[in-house]
């Protein structure tokens, strides 16, 4: 039940369907036909949450699973979904299993095993369902929902026209007005539909009709988005006899990463991203990822990786069954890293293991927090060092120098945010002779400056406005400053020294760095 | 007045080595220093110790220089009128000098931010001393993954150098990257915004302060950055006259030199640096 204005009903269960209530139907309605109807309050969100994990416990049978939010076409939007309610019974599963069904057996009969299997391992979770297949996911989305109660669900290659012919026109997906008109004009059974001709359909009806009846039936394509990108490469390992030492998926891991490996090594490809998930006996998954600065083949450090993560996994009750997939991976360029590098001497040469070193310090300390300094053509001392992935390009030999070497004495420590300073200046326009910084008086003795460092205008500003054009930039005045105890500071001024209305002068001091 | 260092005197070369009565001492002292360091010595061609260009320094250091495989202290030091530092930068400059003169390779620097006031190292200004493109920055928020960091670094063939900025003192982490630098001929530094308690495991332990610099004369700019050195702690190294060896150094920027300031011109370096030496 869901509230639109008034109370819906969300879903209903087989007995309230039979005796004629539908989905969306106003619950005053609803009492009408059937006066003792008892209803619960909708949980929307609660029922996304199962879906997504049934859908997640369903990446054991095809990497391409999609949730199926409203009652209708694919919701593209399954927020929007859960806030209007739909996502009540109506709400399904679409699994595309091209090419997933000969691991159950060879044809039809493989088709069909899967199918018997999914419903009963969902059966043994107390889960009822109702699964079809089919060519296309329309008619399968409408015989899972429309047919007989004991009817076959499986409708074999091509057999769609004669499976949905005696089907009600619900099943295909309509919107509420195109339906409601379908009714009055008679039309109740998809089979209804196919001696009309088109074009009075199509004038009729708009493309609406004719697009779902063309998806239902093969002759349009209908592409599945799937819930997460299914990666390229991927391996499976199910076991006999659920598992859960630590020390067997360890194994288990192994193999898998070896039949991946040689994968990658057919493909010319390399691993940039490693996921293994664990589906586990009780129907839930648990995944863990690992990823790696550069294209990565290579068994041993691959593992290496993995084991600091398979800690982490919890096998629970035991695991039925391993999928190890690389969602990322990238060209390889393997035997070129070895090559000593002249114009790179940084870390870009890898083959000194400083990318597995980079690679394991950012599985443990997260990888943002490994990283190395690329310079940036900035005026703006802040700007000028940008942390970049250790993967990135680093930046060429001398780069630094020459950005060093065109701005004046540079901090050797840059604060993070400047610092606000209280000073004292004999001459407006001069160094302060004293500053105070965390209750610190510092008398200054020497002073360089100022350095006169404007905002680059022509970047637009931190909420993605471009300042007006005729106003000048901000400017900061820099100063090197050197205290009685010899300590040096790098201070500045946010603009030039002017006097407003009460007095006050405009400009504040801020502590930015200090010197060596 | 000339102004006279109580150091003047002090000659370059430790005067024991001359005395019969230490001699013994002295050949044992470095029959335990080889059996110390036995592991230490040569690793893919390096050599076990890196001269600082400073030859005052290096005389007094074990194999003429900085031990490639030993864990290296530096601590930021109060100025020369005593008030607690207000910031390091004089020490960054110092640990920067010393990591440039290992290489070539990838240096690892670990730090710790320290929270609001956080002011990482400036790669525009460490050029002057290496390319900060060999630089690989690692942000710990904890010590102990701080102290796993530097050891998988020492551990790393490519690794020229690791740095640690800590504030925390762990004997037992100490001991640990002094092994490891041992054992894989890497130096590990140790580099501190403040003085903190001696760790017998380091093989050198300096302190640094920024020492007031020389203005152009007649002006009141701010002249080559200078620091105030000791060398606080000197394991494998030749014993000094004076208890803890102090230098004033400047470095000069352009010519990318670090020298020791002559004694004569210590005067025009500032008032209270005068005062506190005659006094």
């Amino acid at each position: 039940m869901w509230h639109d204005g008034c109370p819906r009903l969300a879903a209903v269960n087989p007995h309230a369907r039979a005796a004629g209530l539908r989905p969306r139907m106003r619950l005053a309605d609803a009492r009408a036909l059937l006066p003792d109807i008892v209803t619960v309050a909708g949980e929307p969100q609660a029922d996304l949450r199962l879906i997504e994990a049934i859908a997640g416990w369903c990446d054991r049978y095809t990497p391409w699973v999609a949730v199926d939010a409203m009652g209708g076409a694919l919701a593209d939007d399954i927020e929007r979904a859960c806030s209007t309610g739909g996502f009540g019974g109506d709400a399904g599963l679409l699994l595309d299993v091209t090419g997933c069904t000969h691991l159950f057996g060879e044809g039809e009969a493989g088709e069909r095993a899967l199918l018997a299997d999914l419903v009963t391992r969902l059966a043994r979770r107390d889960l009822s369902c109702r699964a079809a297949m089919a060519d296309t996911a329309g008619a399968a989305w409408a015989l899972a929902r429309f047919a007989e109660r004991h009817a076959d669900l499986f409708c074999p290659s091509h057999g769609q026209r004669d499976a949905l012919g005696s089907l009600p026109v619900e099943g295909l997906r309509l919107d509420a007005p195109i339906l409601d008109t379908l009714l009055k004009l008679g039309l109740r059974h998809i089979g209804d539909l196919y001696p009309i001709p088109r074009a009075p359909l199509a004038r009729r009806f708009g493309d609406r009709l004719l697009n779902c009846l063309d998806q239902a039936l093969g002759t349009l394509a209908e592409p599945i988005e799937p819930r997460r990108i299914p990666p390229a490469f991927r391996t499976r390992l199910a076991f006999a006899e659920p598992i859960g030492r630590a020390e067997d998926i360890a194994a288990a891991t192994s193999r898998l990463l070896a039949a991946l490996c040689r994968q990658f090594e057919q493909a010319g490809v390399g691993a940039r991203q490693l996921e293994i998930a664990l589906y586990r006996v009780d129907g839930s998954v648990d995944r863990t990822s690992i990823g790696t600065s550069r294209p990565n083949r290579d068994n041993p450090k691959l593992m290496k990786l993995f084991e600091e993560r398979l800690g982490e996994l919890d096998p629970g009750f035991g695991v039925e069954l391993m999928i190890l997939a690389a969602p990322e991976v990238e060209a390889w360029s393997g035997t070129q890293d070895v090559l000593p590098d002249q114009n790179a001497p940084g870390i870009a040469s890898g083959g000194d293991g400083t990318i597995d070193l980079a690679d394991r310090l950012a599985l443990r300390l997260g990888s943002e927090n490994v990283v190395r300094l690329l310079s940036r053509d900035s005026h703006l001392p802040e700007r000028v060092q940008v942390a970049a992935a250790v993967s990135s390009k680093p930046a060429a030999a001398g780069a630094w120098r020459r950005v060093a070497s065109l701005k004046g004495a540079r901090p050797t420590r840059l604060l993070q945010r400047p610092e606000p300073v209280e000073v004292t200046a004999f001459v407006p326009d001069d160094p302060p002779s004293v500053f105070h910084w965390r209750r610190h008086a510092h008398r200054i003795v020497r002073a360089d400056g100022p350095e006169r460092i404007a905002n680059e205008w022509w970047r637009p500003r931190s909420d993605g406005t471009h300042p007006p054009a005729g106003t000048l930039p901000p400017v900061r005045d820099y100063y090197r400053v050197e205290d009685d105890d010899g300590g040096r500071f790098w201070l500045f001024r946010d603009g030039p020294y002017q006097l407003a209305a009460n007095g006050q002068p405009t400009a504040r001091w801020f502590l930015h760095g200090f010197c060596a | 007045m000339p102004v006279i260092s109580p150091s003047a005197f002090a000659s370059p070369h430790p005067r024991i080595a001359n005395d019969p009565a230490t001699l013994v001492p002295a050949a044992l002292r470095e029959k335990v220093r080889r059996l110390e360091r036995a592991n230490s010595v040569g690793r893919n061609g390096k050599t076990a110790a890196v001269p600082l260009g400073i030859a005052a320094i290096d005389a007094l250091l074990p194999d003429g220089g900085l031990l490639t495989g030993a864990l290296h202290e530096i601590e930021a030091g109060p100025g020369p009128s005593g008030r607690v530092a207000s910031h390091d930068g004089a020490a960054l400059g110092f640990a920067a000098h010393l990591l440039s003169r290992f290489g070539p390779g990838t240096i690892l620097w670990c730090r710790r931010p320290t929270g609001r006031f956080d002011a990482p190292p400036y790669a525009s200004a460490l050029s002057s001393w290496f390319d900060p493109a060999r630089l690989l920055m690692v942000t710990a928020h904890r010590d102990e993954d701080l102290f796993w960091a530097m050891e998988e670094g020492l551990r790393c063939p490519g690794i020229a150098a690791v740095l640690g900025e800590t504030r925390a003192v762990d004997p037992t982490a100490g001991r640990r990257l002094s092994l490891a630098a041992e054992k894989n001929g890497v130096p590990a530094l140790l580099l501190r915004a403040q003085p903190a308690p001696p760790q017998s495991v380091c093989a050198t332990r300096w302190r640094i302060a920024s020492a007031p610099s020389c203005s152009t004369p007649g002006l009141k700019d701010v002249g080559a950055a200078r620091w105030r050195l000791e060398l606080r702690r000197n394991r494998f190294g030749t014993p000094s006259a004076a208890e803890t060896p102090s230098w004033l150094l400047e470095w000069n920027d352009e010519t990318h030199c670090l020298a020791v300031v002559p004694q004569a011109l210590h005067g025009s370096s500032g008032t209270h640096f005068e005062e506190r030496l005659v006094g």
